[in-house]
């Protein structure tokens, strides 16, 4: 291009630089470090953030999350799919305007704290009594509570009983990998197809492995273990063999939760939430617990969300005495029975969960996978994103590999998350 | 001036209007009084909106974006301030990254395919219109911008339904022929299948402005060609290409420019793994903790974003360049 | 026609069969209950109307907010983009192959890039959750394409008409907007369509800058609703895109007669 113009390039890009080095200087406030419920009072307008788009405007959660607002005060409730609700979080606490209550998945607890996103629950008033300790374990940072809990769901083995029953698998013989790959072989023998379960690339896909992880004896510590690298094996196979179909790569739980209900497969590695949706199905089915490599009952990651105040700049105490009233409204009493009743969780308090088992046996078969819920954060803390990233590429590298051994291998010894 | 002439200058669609059709600052024709400085005065007040939009609405989201790949950010210090600044050490971290070559070549291997196909068949369902004379003709012209409409995660959605490796009608189809089921969203096909979806989108675009310079040539050039005795295919090669030059030029140029910056579609379809892989969705992967890793990278993805933007860059220069020789 | 040319009406309707596949699948899928989503099935045998009962139920507002918004997207993006293309083209403009370099360059920026920046901006403004807002945002999309696309076609308008204008005392502006325009008239709803597609299917901006505007919201984010935690509606999702289509697809068939009567229709002869 001509000279003139290289020039005035040059100088456009001169001005521009030198505004951008002083909008670079200016940083945005510190974090407001005071505040906290006890000191401020609930303001007219709440709002309140939640990963549950499902639950539209009128639905029975949106109903009853309203009806938490203090006296004179409404709250209005937007959603966004998890990921994305972290992200505007992050932004909103970086431009000072955000929400009131924000529920947060549990395994960003650790990397929101540590990006000064959170108030403490002591600051924002909100109570941590009669929790269990697995399930408040993901929000406890340096011995520090950030939040509570409304509930956790839990990962089982969902069968088709008809599908079964036609090639006659007792689902009571499932007991270990063995007693499964032998169902499995059954099932596909008579016809039918063998297992759906969700391997998409993400934390959604590791929470989906992580219970045949940790029933090998795998530690998160170490993912290129030998016990590690048997799990992955395992699904490998099912791919390889035809046991589980090509699309597990790209499936999330809900799409795997779709192809259980063409009645097509015996087996679905799938979540409470769907506990409902099971009976109500056109076949009749029954859940197990996931199986342990060699026996017993394979440990399930904690799931569900935590209710959390974000950290806010003006009128902070006010805003957490929102959080405050609101979390509270939703956590106790006659309320959370209601919570986790309408979000499909188990409660994360013993005594109501011992009460929705009493009204809905459907919660029979898993309360015992809920109590022995690991958090996945709980020991690794803010390191667990990493091990997350790995381990999703391994196990993408496992299926893609569908049961070659050396694959395998290579994508659990060679998984690097970035 | 001679017809010829005239709808010559109706055809070139240069930056700068041919010559003896522009109104310059010299140039009036006599008997006009010359105002010179009035007219630039004008002219500047004609583009200052857009010049003022440019400032405002590109200028700063880039600048903001290459000072954030010069300072080591994480969520942390994005709310909180207190960057560090690195100079071009994380373009040396990403650049040295095991898949950073791997992800270029993937880049380049889908933006040189999804351009060429889409020009090709855009372009021969341009011409196929092109005076098609039968009456559907634009209503069916009409349909072929409908992929358009759909919102992406619903398109993206059902080719990765139709891809499917089990049941998807892909394989179904092939298997028509005896073909053996393939597993397209595996790590190594990923690649052909998202340019494949690609492709289908990006037709449309091709189409619209491919049939508009192709509406611009005047039909006496083809009646005085074919009566000198030249074939449709001779016709086709020695006048339409010609003439299409500089609007093949700006479709191929703004197809790469698009193409380059596309993530939605891969995302949908395959998340971004194995070879379906690119600069632009591994950005997008970083920036916002998405795919494999859910840890929030910002100052990488603005590397791979300024990778991006550079390479862009580098055909929009060749563009320029090119067009100039064209014009002289 | 000539008897030639008879196969081309099939051989335009297979192309187009082809072309329109995903779309049929689309359909199918909307009619289809969600036990046999995942069958695979050619038409819908578990046929249902329930996706669109829910949809016509929830989604009307969105629809609502989507037109208004790829209408005002068209309207700023010409005002911003016309007289600038007009300058580029016939004013002499200096600094032409700077800006014409820079248009391109502005193409460039990714879509994420803009949009992190544009919170930022927005936030600070009191612009976020609005409408004008999103039209503001929607409207960077198309207007370095629409400046280019109208200056191409300018450069190329016969200049004895605005030099007979210019004789008669007209000033530029007159010119501009009596001559030149109706006569660009193809060109403008060329861009005109393509700003409107790219704002209707806009989700970027939209979930960044207006995640908040409840029923002012556009329908991408309206079929966000359909997809929950663990748990995605691909039937109302499925049926949500055939009724969004809708009303695009009428405009554009209308639309199409312009473009289609080709960019010198209008554009004065020797």
């Amino acid at each position: 291009m001509s000279p003139t113009t290289f020039h005035r390039i040059a100088a456009i890009g001169a001005v521009l630089a030198t505004g951008a080095a002083l909008t670079a200087c200016s940083s945005s406030p510190a974090p407001g470090e005071d505040g906290s419920a006890s000191e401020g009072s609930t303001t007219s307008k709440i709002t309140f953030w939640d990963p549950y788009p499902q639950h539209k405007e009128g639905s029975a959660w949106d109903e009853h999350v309203k009806e938490c607002a203090p006296d004179g005060a409404t709250i209005t409730r937007t959603s966004a799919p998890q990921t994305d609700l972290f992200n505007q979080l992050t932004s909103a606490v970086k431009e000072g305007n955000a929400p009131d209550i924000v529920v947060l998945d549990n395994p960003m607890m650790p990397s929101a704290v540590g990006a000064k996103l959170l108030a403490t629950a002591e600051q924002a008033g909100i109570s941590t009594d009669d929790v269990d300790e697995n399930l408040l374990g993901p929000g406890v940072v340096d011995d520090v509570a950030y939040g509570v809990p409304f509930g956790s769901n839990a990962l089982g083995l969902y069968y088709n009983a008809d599908v079964l029953a036609a090639a006659g698998v007792d689902p009571a013989s499932i007991t270990d990998w063995d007693s499964l790959n032998a169902a499995l072989a059954k099932v596909v023998a008579a016809g039918s197809k063998g297992i759906t379960f969700s391997g998409v690339a993400g934390e959604e896909g590791v929470f989906q492995f992580l219970p045949w992880f940790w029933g090998a004896g795998a530690d998160l510590e170490d993912i290129s273990s030998e016990n590690a690298v048997s799990a992955g094996q395992l699904i490998s196979d099912w791919v390889g063999e035809g046991y589980a179909p090509k699309s597990v790569t790209t499936d999330n739980q809900s799409a795997a939760w779709d192809l259980f209900l063409t009645g097509e497969y015996g087996f679905a590695v799938n979540g409470s939430w769907f506990a409902a949706a099971a009976s109500d199905a056109d076949f009749a089915t029954g859940v197990v617990p996931i199986p342990a490599r060699d026996g017993g009952v394979a440990p399930v990651p904690t799931g569900g969300e935590f209710a959390v105040a974000p950290i806010q700049d003006d009128d902070a105490s006010d805003h957490y005495a929102n959080a405050a009233a609101v979390i509270d409204c939703l956590t106790s009493g006659d309320a959370a029975m209601k919570t986790a009743e309408t979000l499909g969780y188990l409660s994360a308090k013993p005594d109501v969960r011992a009460q929705q088992v009493a009204e809905n046996p459907l919660w029979g078969p898993w309360v015992s996978s809920v109590e022995g819920a690991e958090g996945r954060t709980t020991d690794l803390g803010g390191a667990y994103v990493d091990v997350s990233a790995s381990l999703s590429e391994a196990i993408q590298g496992a299926l893609n590999a569908a049961g070659d051994p050396a694959g395998v291998k290579a994508a659990f010894e060679n998984a690097s998350g970035y | 001036m001679s017809e010829v002439t005239a709808t010559r200058a109706l055809v070139t669609r240069g930056s700068r209007p041919p010559r003896g059709t522009r109104i310059t600052r010299g140039s009036a024709p006599a008997g006009v009084r010359r105002r010179p400085h009035s007219t630039t005065w004008i002219a500047l007040a004609f583009a200052a909106p857009l010049v003022a939009y440019l400032i405002l609405f590109y200028a700063y989201p880039l600048v903001q974006n290459v000072i954030m790949s010069m300072h080591r950010f994480d969520r942390n210090t994005f709310v909180n301030g207190g960057a560090p600044f690195v100079g071009f050490d994380i373009y040396g971290e990403v650049a040295s990254q095991p898949r950073f070559w791997p992800v270029v070549r993937q880049t380049a291997i889908f933006t040189i395919a999804s351009l060429a196909l889409q020009y090709v068949f855009g372009l021969t369902l341009a011409v196929f219109f092109h005076r098609a004379g039968f009456r559907l003709a634009a209503g069916l012209r009409a349909l072929f911008l409908v992929p358009w409409l759909l919102p992406v995660i619903v398109s993206g959605t059902t080719w990765q339904w139709i891809m499917n490796a089990d049941n998807g009608i892909l394989n179904t189809f092939l298997g028509i022929f005896g073909v053996d089921p393939v597993w397209w969203l595996s790590t190594d096909t990923s690649l052909i299948s998202v340019i494949i979806a690609n492709v289908w989108l990006g037709i449309p675009f091709n189409l619209v402005i491919l049939y508009s310079g192709l509406q611009n040539i005047p039909a006496d050039l083809y009646e005085a060609a074919s009566l000198d005795g030249a074939s449709a295919w001779q016709q086709f090669w020695r006048v339409t290409m010609p003439l299409l030059k500089p609007v093949t030029l700006i479709t191929l140029l703004l197809g790469l420019v698009y193409t380059l910056k596309v993530v939605d579609v891969i995302w949908i379809m395959t998340a971004g793994t194995g070879t379906s892989q690119t600069l632009a969705t591994w950005s997008y992967g970083l920036a916002f903790g998405k795919g494999t890793s859910s840890v929030i990278r910002y100052s990488e993805a603005s590397v791979v974003g300024t990778i991006l933007l550079l390479v862009a860059l580098v055909f929009g220069f060749i563009y320029i360049a090119v067009q100039r020789r064209q014009e002289d | 026609m000539t008897a030639r040319s008879w196969w081309k009406l099939p051989l335009a309707l297979l192309l187009t069969a082809l072309m329109l596949f995903p779309v049929y699948w689309m359909v199918n899928v909307s009619f289809t209950s969600r036990d046999s989503i995942r069958k695979g099935q050619l038409i819908p045998l578990d046929f249902t109307l329930d996706h669109y009962a829910v949809v016509l139920h929830d989604q009307l507002p969105y629809l609502g907010t989507s037109l208004l918004v790829g209408l005002g997207t068209v309207l700023l993006t010409l005002a911003v983009a016309a007289p600038s293309a007009f300058a580029l083209a016939r004013l002499a403009l200096p600094g032409r192959t700077l800006l014409n370099f820079l248009l391109i360059v502005a193409q460039m920026v990714p879509a994420v890039v803009m949009s992190l920046g544009f919170y930022s901006i927005y936030s600070k403004a009191g612009l976020l959750n609005t409408i004008p807002g999103l039209i503001l945002a929607d409207s960077t999309i198309a207007v370095p394409f629409a400046v280019m696309l109208l200056s191409a076609f300018m450069a190329g308008l016969p200049g004895e008409l605005m030099q007979a204008a210019q004789l008669d005392g007209a000033s530029t502006w007159r010119t501009f907007r009596s001559i030149v325009l109706p006569m660009s008239r193809n060109s403008l709803i060329t861009a005109a369509l393509f700003a409107f597609l790219w704002a209707w299917s806009d989700f970027l901006f939209a979930s960044t800058l207006n995640r908040e505007g409840g029923a002012l919201r556009p329908i991408t984010m309206g079929i966000y609703n359909y997809i929950g935690a663990q748990n995605q509606e691909w039937g109302p999702m499925m049926a949500t895109a055939v009724v969004a289509s809708l009303p695009a697809a009428v405009l554009l068939i209308v639309a199409q007669r312009y473009v289609a009567a080709g960019v010198t229709a209008g554009a004065v002869k020797d």
